[in-house]
């Protein structure tokens, strides 16, 4: 039984003081339940998740009390790619034709601070200070560059590229480019990154309403199929966020493991991708997942992005809507904003963002603390 | 733990290694941050993978906050030193990590 995305919706990403996350999410959900031409009775089920803006099934309260299960999910920033691939289970197995995956958040300003107790963490962790995300994507950069020779002004440019594709972006929070020489000399965060190397958290919403790939044509003449959606956790070795320690015989993380079972299960490869959304909390994370995700060699992103290859024209768009850096991380919603982004790129409706030629494969990843990725592979 | 096994023993780790990767935090972070500090007296300090030999990569807090003196590779020792003093009047511990001289 395969799997196919019918309607989309999305709350401008940002901070909008107006609107609750939950009001957020209800927007998302109403845009989408229209763009599938359904009303939210027609809903069978829902997964969806919030991290600091209240249970995503208070949607209800919103949507209508129709008596559907409404799963909550929390895997960190990994929250959107596990709600899909919850749902895309859920209709894989035959219990359901038709259901929704909503994420929304609202988060406060200023660095996500977590509790070491949530990670079954000791408490000193956190008081000396080492309970920060921002420290561990520094670390792992600072590694990476110093074995594959990336250099500062790569990662000056990845901001730069988030920020041109933000200002293309109607739904996008910082719509103005900034320079390379902007970013590099701002305010400088946790070594070697500065401020617009970082994604912020944020404000934000989406939905997304999935059915049986056999009913699709119901709902919509532009229906995006779901070729594979996986999702793994961290094996003893790998390094992950918040980890007081690590051992000395590495092995691949979750995004590597995530991404070879998203193929395998698709049938495709790297080099049949047109479009990828990958995780880029930081400018090194974008980096780092294009290799990761097996798009390329280790090293090989410095020569492929001073060259342009992964800018909307290039042969390698990544991030086409600006990612993480120009939406901000509402961490609820961004691994649907992704697949947001894919489906209006694979029903060629991406207006200024578009990727041209006529995108027939479209990849997300999104990877979240303690060390979880999930994949998933579009098609038209 | 690789073999979800519960017979674990304790070991001692070697007080010498080698910096595998580091970073300086520039902000003073949110709670559950707990120094001695106030907004205006932070200072920015290193955090750092020292990889221990024949034993285990541990992140700990480095004594140096100078990213000029800090190079992946550089031999480091840990040390134990105050962090603050508790609500009871006693002294808090923790270790860090010291470049060897």
């Amino acid at each position: 039984m395969d799997v196919a995305i019918v309607g989309i919706g999305i709350h401008p990403f940002g901070r909008t003081p107006a609107r609750s996350g939950l009001q957020q999410g209800a927007f998302a959900a109403r845009l989408a339940l229209q763009d599938a031409g359904i009303e939210w009775r027609d809903i069978e089920f829902a997964f969806g998740g919030s991290a600091s803006a209240g249970s995503a099934d208070a949607l209800v309260n919103e949507l209508g009390l129709t008596g559907i299960p409404f799963i909550n999910v929390a895997n960190g920033c990994a929250t959107g790619g596990s709600s899909l691939i919850s749902a895309f289970n859920a209709i894989k197995s035959g219990q359901y034709d038709i259901g929704m995956v909503a994420g929304f958040d609202k988060h406060d300003r200023g660095a996500f601070n977590a509790d070491p107790k949530e990670l079954g963490i000791g408490q000193w962790y956190g008081e000396v200070g080492m309970m920060m995300t921002t420290q561990f994507f520094a670390m792992k950069i600072q590694k990476y560059m110093h074995d594959y020779n990336i250099s500062t002004d790569t990662l000056a440019r990845v901001a730069e590229k988030a920020f041109v594709n933000g200002a293309k972006n109607p739904n996008a929070w910082r719509r103005e480019p900034i320079s390379v020489q902007e970013i590099a000399n701002s305010m400088m965060v946790s070594d070697p990154l500065t401020k617009f190397m970082f994604c912020s958290p944020s404000e934000g919403g989406v939905a997304l309403v999935l059915c049986r790939a056999d009913h699709a044509k119901r709902y919509t003449d532009t229906p995006v199929y779901l070729k594979a959606a996986s999702m793994k956790s961290r094996r003893f070795g790998s390094f992950e966020v918040f980890a007081p320690s690590q051992a000395l015989q590495q092995v691949d993380g979750p995004t590597v493991d995530a991404s070879r079972a998203a193929f395998e299960m698709a049938g495709v490869g790297p080099t049949d991708m047109d479009v990828m959304q990958l995780q880029d909390t930081e400018v090194g994370a974008e980096i780092m997942h294009m290799a990761e995700n097996g798009f390329c060699e280790h090293g090989a992103q410095e020569a492929l992005i001073q060259a342009g290859a992964t800018h909307i024209g290039g042969s390698m768009p990544v991030n086409t809507d600006g990612g993480c850096l120009a939406n901000g991380e509402p961490i609820g919603a961004s691994g649907l904003r992704q697949v947001y982004e894919n489906v209006l790129q694979l029903r060629g409706q991406a207006g200024e963002h578009q990727v041209p030629g006529d995108p027939q494969l479209a990849y997300t990843h999104v990877y979240g603390a303690p060390g979880i990725s999930a994949v998933t592979i579009l098609q038209r | 733990m690789a073999c979800s096994g519960q017979d674990v023993a304790v070991e001692e780790l070697p007080g010498r290694g080698t910096l595998w990767t580091w970073t300086i935090q520039r902000f003073m972070p949110k709670t559950p941050y707990n120094s001695a500090e106030t907004a205006q007296t932070f200072t920015p300090y290193g955090v750092g993978y020292v990889e221990l030999p024949g034993g285990v990569r541990v992140e700990g807090r480095l004594t140096e906050n100078d990213p000029q003196k800090l190079r992946i590779g550089m031999a480091m020792e840990v040390v134990f030193a105050p962090w603050r003093i508790d609500e009871k009047g006693d002294e808090v511990i923790s270790f860090f990590f010291r470049p060897v001289e």
